[in-house]
């Protein structure tokens, strides 16, 4: 078994209404906790960057960013173990 | 703005459907839906009016999978948008593009728990690929346009638009865009070169190749793909319940479906198999057993449009993110001729040794698996086979020989009881070339029966056969072997029930309803079968009816569906009888 991992997601995504339930949703429809949640704009206004703490193994967080990437209004997905 | 090209929100909606393509549209209406019902008559296609909004959705899903094209649904706000969500969900799963379109009450309501109102993006966000909620009129061709692109490009899937009444009602003077542009969403992903060159040398090197072909072969339109690879390095195929069609059955390399209740060959093949290609398949916990000890000897490559489906149950030696068709086109003229003539002796030597099969357990009564044979026999194998969910589903799968993609339509990711007769039905418009014969249990058509009318309306010649055994078949399947024969809630007679459901024993029906009846009712053609003998003809009689036709069929309760791997176990633990 993988040990779990605090990993910190940096989520690039349309600003629009909708998209944070949609991302939240995604994680914690699988039974993840989210840890620390900060949302802010970007230079470029339409953009809003998430920055998402999660707690599980490389395996789970890694299935999360792929589907994360799957959103329709998801720009990109970066992370990293913190 | 030019006051002559404005239209209403509405009026927008409907052409812009018009516009996507859209030939039939089913649904249902209600208060919040009504701007758009209204321009309806003078609409460009064809309205379906179902009898509920769950079967709306599984009309627009049969159709879809029956002709690859979105199928299309529009409901009310509130309950008809709760409604869909199963519907969603078994389209979500199945990966079959759709588009749900609901009305919402006016946007000033929105959140004052106004009648009828219901967070339709909230509650239909787990269960689509995308929805949007619509916030101005001059939005609503653009969002169509962008909900037919998701729908239909990447993995396909379910797209809700969700429409308060006053954007229906607003003018606009937006025009459908001849192109989309979504900023973030770009799925279209193709195989590297490297790639190609590493699948062929996987291949090549292959003493003991099996290819598993999903729905994935079957959405991407590569069944005549799959069997070029097949035939030239002489590779058997196993198929998914999903790809089903996706290669031909009647084929000498054809293993059949794998999985737990797909043939031994499959699964022994799988299992025994040094290199797995996997087409367009996710490797679901129905086909690989316990996943540890899943295909041990094998070397896999698999392909699949999905960047997430790919590792995500079963590790793969190569992951290639691309569409089937494509990636088999390129890959075809590296790949070696081969005959792998030992490792199909052995195969065939398995076919041979356990195929499957059935016996009577009692001389005058209809075993349900002969059921299936009628069907194949009397629609020559080419009919449009839908079906609902249990045991009849895996007998369906079992025991009709497929040799066309989108011929066989079920769902199943979701196990969706009462799909079956709403998406037959939707079949049966998108494919008016070809007889639809929908198998359904006892159970599961109880539960939609309600739509058999659109059938009659639309004089739709759909076969509908309910393959009775006065239970949940699968239910009490499970409960028989896993739960010490307790059948609780399982069974539908009156006979055999546990005490505590109080039952009057003195009742004069034992099978109820009486299906028939109920048939008749609707306005269809129906006939009932107990006697063996009469078997054949009784379908035969319906299947060639122009009319629509249901056929009960009464059959024996205590047959199980085998071979069976349980939930969770090994090839290895696989059961016959």
């Amino acid at each position: 078994m993988q040990k779990e991992q605090l990993h910190r997601l940096n989520c690039y995504v349309e600003n629009k209404p909708g998209v944070l339930a949609r991302i939240v949703g995604l994680i914690s429809g699988r039974g993840y906790n989210i840890q620390t949640l900060n949302v802010g704009p970007t230079e470029d206004g339409t953009v809003s960057r998430m920055k998402i703490d999660i707690l599980g193994t490389g395996k789970v967080v890694e299935q999360i960013i792929l589907q994360l990437r799957n959103q329709v209004n998801v720009i990109e997905v970066t992370s990293r173990r913190k | 703005m030019n006051l002559k090209e404005t239209r209403t929100g509405a009026q927008a909606l409907v052409d812009s459907l018009a516009k996507a393509g859209v030939e039939v549209l089913f649904g249902y209406p209600g208060g919040q839906a009504l701007d758009i019902f209204n321009c309806l008559p003078d609409a460009k296609f064809r309205f379906v009016l179902g009898r509920h909004e769950q079967g709306c959705v599984h009309m627009a899903d049969g159709y879809a999978r029956a002709t690859g094209k979105p199928g299309v649904c529009l409901v009310t706000s509130g309950p008809g948008a709760t409604n869909t969500v199963t519907g969603l969900a078994t389209a979500n799963i199945d990966s079959v593009p759709l588009i749900v379109i609901t009305g919402q009450v006016p946007m000033a309501l929105i959140g004052t728990d106004a009648f009828q109102e219901a967070d339709t993006t909230g509650v239909t966000r787990a269960v689509s690929k995308h929805n949007f909620l619509v916030q101005s009129a001059d939005e609503i061709p653009e969002i169509v346009a962008q909900a037919f692109y998701i729908a239909t490009h990447g993995k396909p899937g379910p797209v809700v638009i969700d429409i308060p009444k006053n954007c229906q009602q607003a003018l606009t003077a937006a025009q459908y865009p001849e192109r989309v542009s979504l900023r973030a969403y770009h799925p279209e992903s193709s195989a590297t070169t490297a790639q190609i060159n590493r699948l062929a040398k996987m291949i090549n090197a292959a003493e003991r190749p099996v290819i598993y072909a999903g729905g994935g072969v079957v959405t991407s339109g590569a069944a005549k793909d799959v069997a070029s690879l097949a035939h030239k390095a002489q590779i058997p195929v196993a198929t998914t319940l999903m790809g089903l069609g996706g290669f031909d059955e009647h084929d000498p390399l054809s293993l059949r479906m794998a999985g737990m209740h797909g043939t031994p060959a499959a699964n022994w093949a799988m299992n025994e198999a040094d290199l797995i290609v996997a087409l367009g398949v996710r490797f679901s916990d129905r086909v690989t057993g316990k996943i540890s000890q899943y295909a041990p000897e094998a070397r896999i490559a698999h392909v699949d449009c999905d960047p997430a489906s790919i590792g995500k149950n079963v590790p793969v030696e190569l992951g290639i993110v691309a569409d089937v068709k494509d990636v088999l086109t390129t890959v075809g003229s590296r790949v070696k001729a081969a005959k792998h003539e030992k490792w199909l002796a052995k195969i065939d030597g398995w076919k041979k040794s356990h195929p499957v099969t059935w016996q009577a357990i009692h001389p005058n009564v209809i075993m349900p698996q002969a059921v299936m044979e009628a069907v194949d026999k009397a629609t020559e194998g080419r009919a449009v086979v839908v079906t609902d969910v249990g045991q009849h589903q895996m007998w369906a799968a079992q025991h009709f020989r497929y040799s066309i993609p989108r011929h066989f339509l079920t769902s199943g990711g979701m196990g969706t009881m009462g799909f079956g007769i709403p998406a037959a039905i939707g079949a049966a418009f998108g494919r008016p070339d070809h007889k639809t014969v929908a198998i359904c249990g006892d159970g599961g058509a109880q539960m939609t029966f309600e739509e058999l009318v659109v059938a009659v309306e639309h004089k739709l010649p759909v076969t509908f056969v309910v393959i009775n055994n006065g239970c949940l078949g699968m239910v009490r399947q499970w409960q028989e072997l896993f739960y010490g024969k307790n059948y609780s809630g399982s069974i539908l007679t009156v006979k055999g029930r546990p005490k505590n459901e109080h039952l009057d024993q003195d009742l004069d029906y034992d099978y109820l309803p009486d299906f028939v009846k109920m048939a008749e009712a609707h306005g269809a053609e129906a006939y009932r079968v107990i006697d063996p003998a009469k078997l054949d003809s009784t379908i035969r009689k319906a299947v060639r009816s122009n009319k629509t036709t249901l056929v009960e069929v009464i059959v024996e309760p205590r047959a199980n569906v085998y071979p069976m791997i349980p939930a969770g176990r090994p090839v290895s633990a696989m059961v016959f009888k």
